[in-house]
């Protein structure tokens, strides 16, 4: 098995990073990176990537100090804001409707007129004609259909115009 | 990313006062440390991205997360390794939307493209090593910075990158072969 590292390597790497290599290093250490084959690609590797970083560093742009902490600090209040004021997330929707559950649940186990009430509504319910709903509903359509259509266009628009001035808004 | 700064944000500051913004040091500490790795971190972000404006975009990214990141830092050191960090993370998650594998050398953007003539040989040679590097992936194109033009040390590498110490060492052999056979070498040459 090859070995991965050589016991040279980090002096080889530091002579490049402090621009020794190769003249200002002992001759021991260049013979070894000149027959050792993982010296000689660190060597190579580090010396290619010296002369990028010096270029790279003095070629960068990079905003002062000040600005860049005045605008995280802006950029943090921003968001500080936007959590308080987001509004109910699902969960908190979900977890609303069960206490609500909960509580009607207890109320009609506990509660006796409303027992009361709900027995009185399933019996009307159970004497409900549906076919005489329908033929009333047909006789209200044909007597009075433009006030029944202006009543529908009105449910249906009012919500929609007053969606669109909000959304506008 | 920061958006520009405009009148209407300087006015909008003291009306924000009283809102929590907790970072993690204050701004003199964070002056000096922002000077002491700004341009390293930029020329980091430069060679794993390929793009000097994304570098940009990305510096002040990695420096809002990390003042917002709710950590306590030993050292210098550790902050250098937290920052590094989420430049890398910062830098994958870019690259995943842009679904970009190698680095973009688009025309203006690209990181060779502000050399004057007398810097035209160490341009040249810059554009060797960028050009090498867009054949490895990412990850090793990291590793390799860190390695060979910053000088970290293993744990830091592996710290940043989010890998074992382990698994991190035949990983940065393999990758320092490629490049070195990239550059010109014979990586076959000589004997270990």
């Amino acid at each position: 098995m090859k070995p991965l590292e050589c016991e040279f390597e980090a002096e080889v790497l530091g002579a490049v990073l402090q621009s020794r290599w190769p003249e200002h290093v002992d001759d021991q250490l260049r013979v070894h990176a000149a027959c050792c084959a993982i010296c000689s690609e660190v060597a190579s590797v580090a010396r290619a990537f010296d002369g990028s970083l010096e270029e790279l560093r003095a070629s960068a742009q990079v905003p002062d100090a000040s600005r860049v902490w005045w605008q995280a600090q802006l950029r943090a209040r921003r968001e500080a804001i936007e959590t308080a004021g987001r509004p109910i997330t699902a969960v908190q929707l979900v977890a609303f409707a069960c206490a609500v559950g909960l509580l009607g649940a207890c109320f009609g186990a506990t509660s006796t007129w409303f027992q009361a009430t709900l027995k009185r509504i399933s019996s009307n319910t159970a004497g409900f004609d549906v076919a005489a709903f329908l033929t009333a509903v047909s006789t209200m359509f044909v007597e009075h259909g433009a006030l029944v259509i202006g009543l529908v266009a009105v449910v249906l628009l009012v919500p929609t115009a007053v969606y669109v001035a909000l959304a506008r808004d | 990313m920061f958006r520009d700064t405009t009148f209407n944000d300087l006015g909008r500051t003291d009306a924000l006062a009283g809102v929590s913004t907790e970072f993690v040091m204050d701004e003199e500490a964070f002056r000096g440390f922002y000077e002491r790795n700004a341009r390293g971190l930029w020329a980091y972000l430069a060679r794993v991205t390929g793009n000097r404006e994304q570098a940009d975009d990305l510096l002040q990214e990695t420096f809002y997360r990390f003042l917002r990141a709710a950590s306590t830092y030993e050292s210098e050191s550790h902050r250098r390794n937290s920052l590094y960090r989420i430049a890398t993370n910062l830098a994958h998650d870019a690259r995943r939307q842009s679904l970009v594998r190698a680095p973009v050398i688009s025309a203006g953007n690209d990181i060779e493209n502000v050399s004057t003539g007398d810097q035209a040989g160490a341009t040249e040679r810059s554009a060797d090593v960028t050009r090498a590097l867009s054949s490895l992936k990412p990850r090793e194109r990291a590793m390799l910075w860190l390695a060979y033009a910053e000088g970290a040390s293993h744990d830091e590498i592996a710290g940043a990158l989010g890998i074992r110490v382990a698994s991190l060492k035949p990983m940065l052999f393999r990758a320092r072969r490629k490049m070195a056979a990239l550059l010109g070498r014979k990586p076959d040459g000589g004997k270990s």
